[in-house]
């Protein structure tokens, strides 16, 4: 394992980061959907879905180029894909908090349940875009020496 | 960095902005309703390629016209500010006058309070007062106004940077000037200065609310010789008179609570004045001998000290008089107009002393963490006023103290008596008291004529009220004529309050020496009684009586002179009362079984039998003994102690709270109910036709279940479309009782030909502009609250919108209710007359006004499903009383038409353990068996998703699902915003395929909600021709624009990594 490591560069740490942050989001999601019944996540297992398929895909993009080289096609297409479902999954974590955002910010300042969902919808929300930004960053580096 | 990397993170980052692109568009089309009513775009428009019979049905009146048909802003708005004018100058409540008032012409006046400057005028949060205003000094001294220093603002929060910061409430005015006839007056510029410089850090808004822990914010004495030391060297040029605001906010979602004033400021309650707002009325006194105070205020400020100050010579009440409405105050100040309105509540010396107060604010149950798990389940309040709310207690008691019974002058409740309960200690002004500046003669023209009918089993009894109204003073005035009645009491026996309003009326302006014969009619359902426990023998209990005795009526200047003249007619002493008392004011009549059965008003107007349908609102229904609700039989014993700590132990009551209502059945035979059935009618064939009409059956048969599902889910502001019968998705609702929340630039309807074009220099006129709702009522003028409704059935023909979410209809329960200014009073008669006046008014211009918020919305506390238990008497006498006049509406029935209320919002609020959303006792039972309700009933908004079973078959027609749109493609039935039901459901086109039920309710709900659009002004759009055109916005064009850049891109760098991929593995 510390073989491994040591073979890795900048852009499979990246990567790294972007997985952990997936995990990080889903876990945020998991949590401000059990936080109180009112504000489950209807979706939630679709969130899961996605953000595990991000993790798996980055997952994927610190390994394959140790077989392939770096830059390599398969490795880019796990990146872009990762990209792609990251950004899902936070598109469904909106899509479903919206409302209650429109309502904390206008009609519903004081519901302070709803804040707290919030707060921790934010998380999840900031976790799966951060997973992007490290995938974006990584993808302009090398992965392996 | 070697070229295959450049290209492939340029393509990741290009991936990036792709997936953020569509998630915008997305986003944006799944909202685009609402996103166009803030942008001002229009996505879509309803078009009619047939021209003919579309725009026929309602039109704006022609004074609001160009001569080419199209509407003519300036005209729309300069009517605005003359209603608001006669809204505010018939609604100021002149409390107290030692002669100062009227001013005389000319006069040079300070103005005291930084609330003289930043007036309230509307709510932070609910009914604002949009756009450009006319302030207090401008309206005593200006005769033009630009606009251009005045727009209103509110306080907002930056979530950059946590600042608050007052926010314009429209940005900017370009538009016309408007001239008015100002007060004539002189205006202290050295006091308007100060206090403008000091409110760049108070921060006060024209939009204000109240907290928690509230400050008036009134500057010392000290901050105002920081600014000018010599300010005092003014007064002696202005010092013909000295006029101080003292100003209380009234908004959504916050509460005044006990004792919840920041510390420090020398006040123990947030609504008694503070030690700075003392020194502003010494401050005054200094100035001149003149000392007028006008307390601008939605609730009932603590002003018994200033009643009894020989120092103060005026009191006027002015409400939250609107964006123009300190023009009427102006008016009433300069003696242009002769102040004829009277409170909406009573004024206690400390609001503290209303039984209500004992139990308002945050309870839980003390074992909720335990027992409760669904969400907003936790809190309650024990209402135990019973239906002594407002006036009805203080001057229930006060009789009973004059006649020495039930124990009305012992301790308990007094707050300002120095030994037993004493109405002269408690009370500062009773409910409906308000002088004038000329004198009027009042008297009984005829005897009162009482006539009885009955159709069936249905009784209908009136007393007619002829009053002669002769004006004996030196200038005109109007009068308002208020009618309050008796019902005999017996100690022990049901709660019956000593005087009740039945009805009121207003004369039109009287010359002095001119006469008027005010006519009013007493509908004498409302002074029956609820006896929750009469056997109606049939199995079920409860049932409205009259009991047989004698009755007295009477009317006066407010309740507490009324209630003084019926003491005199029945020969009470004059030296026990406080006040005066007129026997010749009172007429009293034996009612006999013979008269009027005493059951007479078990039958409802519709031919259905009442009975109890509120059982659970009582705590004791399921916990028996443990509350005591107030009673006359021992005002001290039972006067309400504060409920905190309740701990659930029935479990039926535990399951309410927990949501378990309905389920929804899955095998029943639905065979017998019709949708699909292949037809050729049309809903644009449906205009003006009754809800009974048989098209109807044949309409809904053709709808789909999933169409009618839509329609009973999605219940605005936009509404779906259903093909099969040729609607299209709308936009249909908008806020507020003060004005329709649309810019004159942004209509729904920009086909009409009165639409004013976006270009137009007034087109950001936002029409939210009158004032609160107690203002309307104070006036006691049923033609003023029409004439507002249909003022702004005109402002929803110039924005397309046929549904209004207002007016506010809940009880002011007590004074500490930070959102009494949407509501009308503490009276539901009053309140209920009002409501149905404004409604009736919308109406003729094809606008529904849907009152708000049916019913219990007491406090805004917890409001999001907190648990009100009270009687079912007081639930009805009371809370659902105003709902009644206004949806029965009969003064309008006729033998072809069934007026009333076409639509409705539902509370947040439980009544007892049950969400209002799922109560069919009150949904169906009452709502439309009793009353005949048959129009629009929507949730509140985003409210008891979880319980879409329930909800939807309780009488409910529709969910509140403000910034939804797009149905059937971009938001769905199984969205999943519908996804956590508390029965376990999942929710679907296919969800109610097995329930009968569920079928049948979801049909009446379609039926309920095409009726009310038939009705309003959206069928001006629709004949057999009607369609949807979807047009292209700027916000569409930049992410349409989006998503292609940046997929191009995507490819674009994609191919570049390929490329260089392989030339470096070539190498």
């Amino acid at each position: 394992m510390a073989e491994f490591f040591k073979k890795q560069r900048v852009g499979a740490y990246m990567n790294l980061i972007a997985a952990i942050l997936g995990i990080v989001g889903i876990i945020a999601a998991v949590i401000c959907s059990n936080m109180t019944v009112t504000y489950s996540l209807g979706n939630l297992g679709m969130i899961a879905l996605v953000g595990i398929c991000g993790i798996v895909l980055a997952v994927l993009a610190i390994c394959l180029p140790n077989f392939f080289g770096n830059h390599d096609i398969l490795g880019t297409c796990s990146v872009l894909g990762a990209i792609a479902l990251f950004a899902a999954a936070f598109a469904n974590v909106l899509s479903e908090r919206i409302l209650l955002i429109a309502g904390l910010f206008s009609y519903d300042s004081v519901n302070t349940v709803g804040w707290q969902v919030f707060y921790v919808t934010v998380v999840a929300m900031a976790a799966f875009i951060l997973a992007d930004l490290f995938l974006i960053v990584g993808a302009f580096n090398k992965s392996v020496k | 960095m070697k070229k295959t990397g450049i290209w492939r993170g340029l393509a990741a980052l290009m991936t990036f902005l792709l997936s953020i692109s569509v998630i915008v568009g997305n986003t944006l089309e799944s909202f685009s309703s609402t996103i166009d009513t803030a942008l001002g775009t229009q996505s879509e428009m309803m078009v009619t390629d047939d021209q003919e019979a579309v725009y026929d049905k309602f039109t704006p009146p022609a004074e609001l016209l160009n001569e080419d048909g199209t509407g003519n802003s300036h005209a729309l708005i300069q009517a605005a500010i003359d209603l608001n004018r006669q809204q505010a100058a018939e609604g100021t409540v002149l409390l107290k006058n030692n002669g100062v008032l009227p001013l005389s012409s000319g006069s040079a006046v300070t103005l005291f309070g930084i609330r003289s400057q930043v007036p309230i005028l509307g709510s932070s949060f609910g009914v604002k007062a949009y756009g450009g205003f006319i302030n207090l000094d401008e309206a005593l001294s200006h005769n033009v106004t630009d606009f251009a220093n005045h727009i209103t603002t509110s306080l907002s929060q930056n979530w950059a940077t946590g600042e608050v910061e007052r926010g314009y409430t429209t940005d900017g005015w370009s538009g016309d000037e408007f001239e008015f006839d100002g007060a004539g007056f002189t205006v202290n510029p050295t006091m308007t200065a100060i206090y403008t410089k000091l409110n760049e850090t108070y921060l006060h808004t024209e939009n204000a609310g109240p907290s928690e822990e509230y400050d008036p914010g009134e500057p010392s004495v000290e901050e105002i010789e920081s600014v000018n030391a010599d300010y005092k060297d003014s007064f002696a040029q202005y010092g013909d008179a000295a006029i101080v605001v003292i100003g209380r906010p009234s908004a959504e979602s916050e509460d005044y609570l006990p004792g919840g004033i920041v510390s420090g400021l020398g006040a123990e309650e947030p609504l008694a004045l503070t030690t700075n707002e003392k020194d502003a009325i010494d401050l005054a006194k200094e100035c001149s001998e003149k000392v007028i105070v006008l307390i601008n205020s939605a609730s009932a400020v603590e002003i018994g000290d200033l009643k009894d100050d020989p120092d103060i010579d005026a009191i006027l009440w002015i409400g939250a008089p609107g964006s123009y409405g300190l023009l009427g105050v102006a008016d009433v100040l300069s003696g242009k107009t002769s102040p004829s309105g009277g409170l909406a509540d009573i004024f206690p010396t400390y609001n503290m002393s209303a039984p209500a107060m004992q139990n308002m604010g945050n309870y839980s149950y003390a074992n909720a963490e335990d027992v409760i798990t669904r969400e907003n389940s936790d809190n309650y309040i024990i209402e135990a006023e019973g239906i002594y709310v407002g006036y009805r207690y203080y001057e229930t008691r006060y009789y009973d103290a004059v006649l020495g019974q039930g124990n009305a002058t012992g301790t308990a409740g007094t707050y300002a008596s120095e030994s037993g309960w004493d109405y002269d200690a408690e009370v500062a002004y009773g409910f409906g008291y308000g002088l004038s500046y000329t004198t009027f003669d009042m008297e009984y023209e005829s005897e009162p004529v009482i006539e009885v009918t009955k159709d069936g089993d249905v009784t209908t009894a009136t007393a007619t009220f002829n009053v002669k109204v002769t004006n004996t003073g030196d200038v005109a005035g109007k009068k308002n004529v208020q009618i309050y009645g008796q019902a005999p009491y017996e100690q022990g026996g049901i709660e019956k309050s000593a005087i009740q309003l039945l009805n009121y009326g207003k004369t039109s302006l009287l010359q002095p020496g001119e006469s008027e014969t005010v006519s009013i009619e007493v509908d004498l359902q409302y002074i029956a009684t609820y006896d929750s426990s009469y056997d109606n023998g049939d199995g079920t209990y409860g049932t409205y009586i009259l009991d047989p005795g004698t009755y007295y009526f009477a009317f006066g200047n407010g309740a507490h002179d009324a209630l003084n003249n019926i003491m005199a007619a029945q020969g009470i002493d004059a030296a026990s009362l406080v006040g005066e008392s007129n026997a010749d004011y009172a007429f009293l009549t034996e009612i006999t079984e013979y008269v009027i059965e005493r059951t007479a008003f078990s039958v409802s107007k519709t031919g259905t039998k009442i009975s109890n349908q509120l059982d659970y609102a009582d705590w004791n229904y399921f916990q028996d003994g443990e509350v005591t609700y107030l009673s006359r039989a021992d005002w001290n014993g039972t006067y309400p102690k504060s409920y905190t700590d309740m701990t659930l132990t029935s479990q039926e009551l535990i399951d309410y709270l927990n949501g378990n209502y309905y389920t929804i059945a899955t095998d029943e035979d639905v065979s017998d109910i019709v949708w699909g059935q292949d037809g050729d009618l049309m809903f644009y064939e449906m205009a003006g036709l009754d809800y009974d009409d048989e098209k109807w059956e044949t309409l809904l048969s053709e709808m789909t279940l999933e169409e009618a599902q839509y329609l009973a889910t999605f219940g605005g502001p936009s509404i779906p479309g259903a093909d099969s019968i040729g609607t299209v998705e709308t936009y249909m609702t908008e806020n507020a009782g003060n004005g329709i929340a649309v810019n004159l630039n942004a209509s729904k309807d920009t086909e009409a030909p009165w639409n004013i074009s976006s270009d137009d220099p007034n087109g950001n006129w936002h029409p939210e502009v009158f004032g609160s709702s107690p203002l309307t009522a104070a006036s006691f003028n049923p033609d003023l609250a029409k004439e507002l409704g249909e003022f702004i059935g005109i402002e929803s023909l110039f924005t397309g919108i046929p549904i209004l979410w207002g007016p506010g209809l809940n009880t002011h329960r007590h004074a500490y209710n930070g959102r009494n200014g949407e509501y009308y009073s503490e009276d539901p008669i009053l309140s209920g007359y009002t409501a149905m006046e404004f409604a009736i008014g919308a109406l003729e211009y094809g606008l529904i006004a849907a009152p708000k918020h049916y019913a219990f919305n007491d406090q805004e506390t917890n409001r999001s499903g907190v648990a009100p238990f009270m009687t079912e008497q007081r639930a009805r006498e009371v809370e659902l009383r105003a709902y009644q006049i206004a949806f029965e509406a009969t003064k309008y029935d006729t033998e072809d038409y069934d007026a009333g209320m076409r639509g409705l919002m539902i509370s947040f609020s439980k009544i007892g353990p049950v969400e209002c959303t799922v109560s069919t006792g009150l949904m169906t039972e009452i709502l439309k068996k009793e009353w005949g309700f048959t129009g629009y009933a929507v949730t509140d908004i985003y409210d008891d998703f979880d319980l879409y079973g329930a909800v939807l078959t309780s009488g409910a027609t529709c969910y509140d699902t403000r910034g939804m749109s797009g149905f059937y493609t971009d938001t769905t039935l199984d969205s999943p915003r519908f996804a956590n039901q508390v029965d376990g459901s999942v929710i679907s086109a296919t969800v109610f395929a097995g329930d009968a039920n569920a079928q049948l309710a979801v049909r009446e709900a379609a039926h309920n909600v095409l009726y009310a659009i038939a009705s309003s002004n959206l069928m001006n759009r629709y004949n057999a021709t009607t369609h949807i055109v979807k047009l292209n916005t700027w916000w569409r064009t930049a992410y349409y624009s989006a998503i292609g850049c940046t997929a191009a891109l995507t490819v674009l760098f994609a191919v570049l990594y390929i490329l260089a991929k392989r030339k470096k593995e070539e190498n």
